[in-house]
């Protein structure tokens, strides 16, 4: 009795600890993806930001051997797709649905192309470092302080960004720009600017993220290894309510959803995969329904006008 | 915001006066100018990149002419992949006439295909070849219908974005078909890949003489044809597009605009859903992993491509699907991964989304 109550507890932490590593990948888009809807401008092209960034991040590792570089790479992949994301929408008034899934399918093939060369090579990427003293607090050592450093960064990052957006001036003009844009042109800004810096900067953040996966969560790297975090990712930010604070609780919820499947399989259960890799999609549906409805009052105006297609 | 040109199309067919033909070719001149421009830079950028890869890009169009566009076998191919695309690709024609976007055509196929599956195995080879097919179709009807429903449901009720709700449930229904074809649905006797066991023989769709093509083209190309005679002929139609152009308006002429969003949703997932049944029956006749190598989503871009004109859909599926199968070329006869036709795909799209307008659109200086 005593021993199942152990197991189960086991499988308890195994799924959190996994939903933290796994889930800090989406946490990273879902970041970046914010600050771009915070402006005004949804990106579905995250999905394919992630995807070059977790190419380049993985390339340049292998050819350099350092992963921060890598992740450099990453960011910095993530953010010229993006940039064309703002080309299209911002200057070229492009429908923004329909311009995120053609950077998907660019990005599809730009990391398909060169990709090919890497698939199945062994990188030396971000390992597991164990906080002394902290991991060994129960449950929450192992879940919290048995991580990567990209992890522990994202402690960090999220409460910086949610500073960055609500407390400072950058911040305001941010939310200006997606809340009332002319009240910027009053006052001698540019909307465009701020569109592409916001949208820029949420494809750096996705880039990293998918560079997450490959250097430090699987530190592997194969076609289309996203497999639709960065929807996902799109989705969390709606009933997070454009909050980073929220985004972390949200990524780390699909993050756990994801871990279930392989950390049972692991403990030999007999499941068949693909019912549980439906529950974080199937969950995201939910909360959408139930969080969705609240969250339609804290969505940006201009970003509702994006979700209404309204014609201006 | 790119808008749907429904309401330009009437305005371009009544407005040409003698006096602004003149005007309307220069127009045109211009608009083409820009297309084949767009398509130009697009095949230089996609150049620059399979040169960087140590491909020479003349060697690779000559390979993909020769080999795709010349080649009987490999055009067939294109044709049958382009009849669900087409049907995938209405499934975002209809809704973007109510203003609404669909992304979730892949979801729908798959569903259709899952659906027609299942019809045929409850019916367990105890049906006579023409009555399954009818039901099969029938089926996936009703499931891209539902699939797509859902989406509006929500949209309609919840405030769910319809563009985040169908891309989600596109891995919704994918981990479906995943989920059965691995356990309850595995054909006993398959081997290797786990797959859903084969359709009976005389349930499959009927091909044309000495060709590998089945009907499921000329079905798709009646299905666009009707999609335009619904739009542009009937009431429902009409509607739809005043609800697209301007919700609140159409709201205080007292048009039910939730019920029309939804009856745009449930035509766009069933055509869809259709397309899923007739791959199922006429090409692939088992559900496997990897079935549509994302037929849904470039129908998405098919749609857009053409700014959503059911009639011109046709057009662009059929390219698309010529480009993708002309990706096993590239794989073949360039050692390039089959992927790779994917850039093209998107450049195209960014460069045509981006820079090309449509004649009878107003410069979108106010959008």
């Amino acid at each position: 009795m005593a021993q199942a109550e152990g197991i189960r507890m086991n499988i308890f932490v195994d799924v959190l600890s996994g939903g933290v590593s796994g889930g800090t990948s989406i946490m990273y888009a879902a970041l970046g993806e914010t600050v771009s809807e915070r402006a005004g401008v949804i990106n579905l092209g995250t999905e394919g930001c992630m995807l070059m960034g977790a190419f380049s991040g993985f390339a340049v590792t292998s050819m350099t051997g350092s992963p921060w570089l890598g992740m450099l790479a990453a960011a910095a992949a993530g953010g010229v797709l993006a940039l064309i994301h703002a080309i299209l929408v911002v200057s070229r008034k492009s429908n923004q649905f329909a311009s995120g899934l053609s950077l998907l399918f660019l990005a599809l093939g730009i990391t398909a192309l060169y990709g090919s060369g890497y698939v199945g090579q062994q990188i030396n990427g971000f390992d597991i470092i164990s906080i002394p003293v902290l991991s060994s607090i129960p449950v929450i050592g192992p879940v919290l302080f048995e991580q990567n450093i990209l992890t522990y960064i994202s402690y960090f990052v999220a409460p910086a960004l949610w500073f960055v957006i609500f407390r400072t001036r950058i911040g305001l003009m941010l939310r200006t720009a997606g809340e009332s844009s002319e009240v910027l042109t009053v006052n001698g800004y540019s909307i465009a600017k701020v569109r592409y810096l916001a949208v820029v900067t949420g494809g750096v953040f996705a880039g990293f993220g998918g560079a997450y996966l490959s250097v430090a969560y699987s530190q592997s790297w194969f076609e289309n290894m996203i497999v639709g975090r960065g929807f996902i990712a799109v989705a969390l930010v709606v009933f997070a309510a454009w909050d980073p604070l929220k985004v972390i609780g949200g990524a780390y919820l699909f993050g756990s959803a994801l871990a279930l499947s392989p950390v049972l399989q692991a403990r030999g259960y007999e499941i068949n995969q693909f019912a549980l890799d439906m529950l974080p999609f199937v969950l995201t549906l939910v909360l959408l329904v139930f969080l969705g409805r609240r969250a339609v009052d804290s969505t940006p105006a201009e970003l509702r006008k994006v979700f209404d297609n309204a014609r201006a | 915001m790119t808008t749907v040109a429904a309401p330009g199309e009437l305005t371009a067919a009544t407005e040409d006066g003698p006096s602004q033909l003149s005007q309307k070719a220069e127009q045109l001149a211009r608009v083409s100018g820009r297309w084949v421009g767009a398509i130009v830079i697009a095949l230089a950028v996609f150049s620059v990149l399979i040169m960087t890869k140590g491909a020479n890009p003349i060697t690779v169009f000559s390979d993909a002419w020769t080999n795709t566009v010349q080649s009987p076998f490999a055009m067939q191919q294109a044709l049958v992949k382009a009849g669900p695309m087409i049907l995938a690709a209405l499934a975002m024609v209809v809704p973007a006439r109510a203003g609404l976007v669909n992304v979730g055509g892949e979801g729908q196929l798959l569903i259709g295909a899952v659906a027609a599956a299942g019809v045929a195995q409850v019916a367990d080879g105890r049906l006579v070849g023409p009555v399954l097919i009818v039901l099969m179709a029938l089926g996936g009807l009703v499931a891209g219908a539902l699939w797509s429903g859902l989406a509006a449901l929500l949209r309609v009720s919840a405030k769910v974005n319809e563009a985040v709700g169908t891309l989600l449930l596109n891995f919704i229904a994918l981990d479906l078909l995943l989920f059965l074809i691995y356990q309850p649905w595995k054909d006993p006797n398959g081997t290797g890949q786990p797959a859903s066991p084969p359709l009976q023989l005389d349930a499959r769709l009927p091909m044309f003489l000495g060709s590998s093509v089945n009907i499921g083209i000329v079905i798709a190309v009646l299905a666009a044809i009707l999609t335009w005679a619904l739009l542009r002929f009937t009431r429902w139609g009409f509607k739809l597009a005043v609800a697209g152009g301007n919700p609140e308006a159409a709201r205080r002429a007292g048009m039910p605009v939730s019920s029309l969003l939804m009856s745009s949703m449930l035509l766009g997932g069933a055509f869809a859903g259709l397309g899923g049944m007739l791959y199922y029956a006429g090409t692939e006749f088992q559900l496997r992993p990897g079935m549509l190598a994302t037929i849904g989503y470039t129908a998405f871009l098919a749609s857009w491509l053409v700014r959503h004109r059911p009639l011109a859909v046709v057009v662009s599926a059929v390219v698309l699907s010529i480009l993708i199968v002309s990706g096993d070329s590239l794989q073949i006869d360039s050692h390039l991964p089959a992927a790779t036709i994917n850039i093209l795909t998107g450049l195209l799209l960014i460069a045509v989304l981006g820079w090309t307008q449509m004649p009878w659109r107003k410069p979108k200086g106010s959008a």
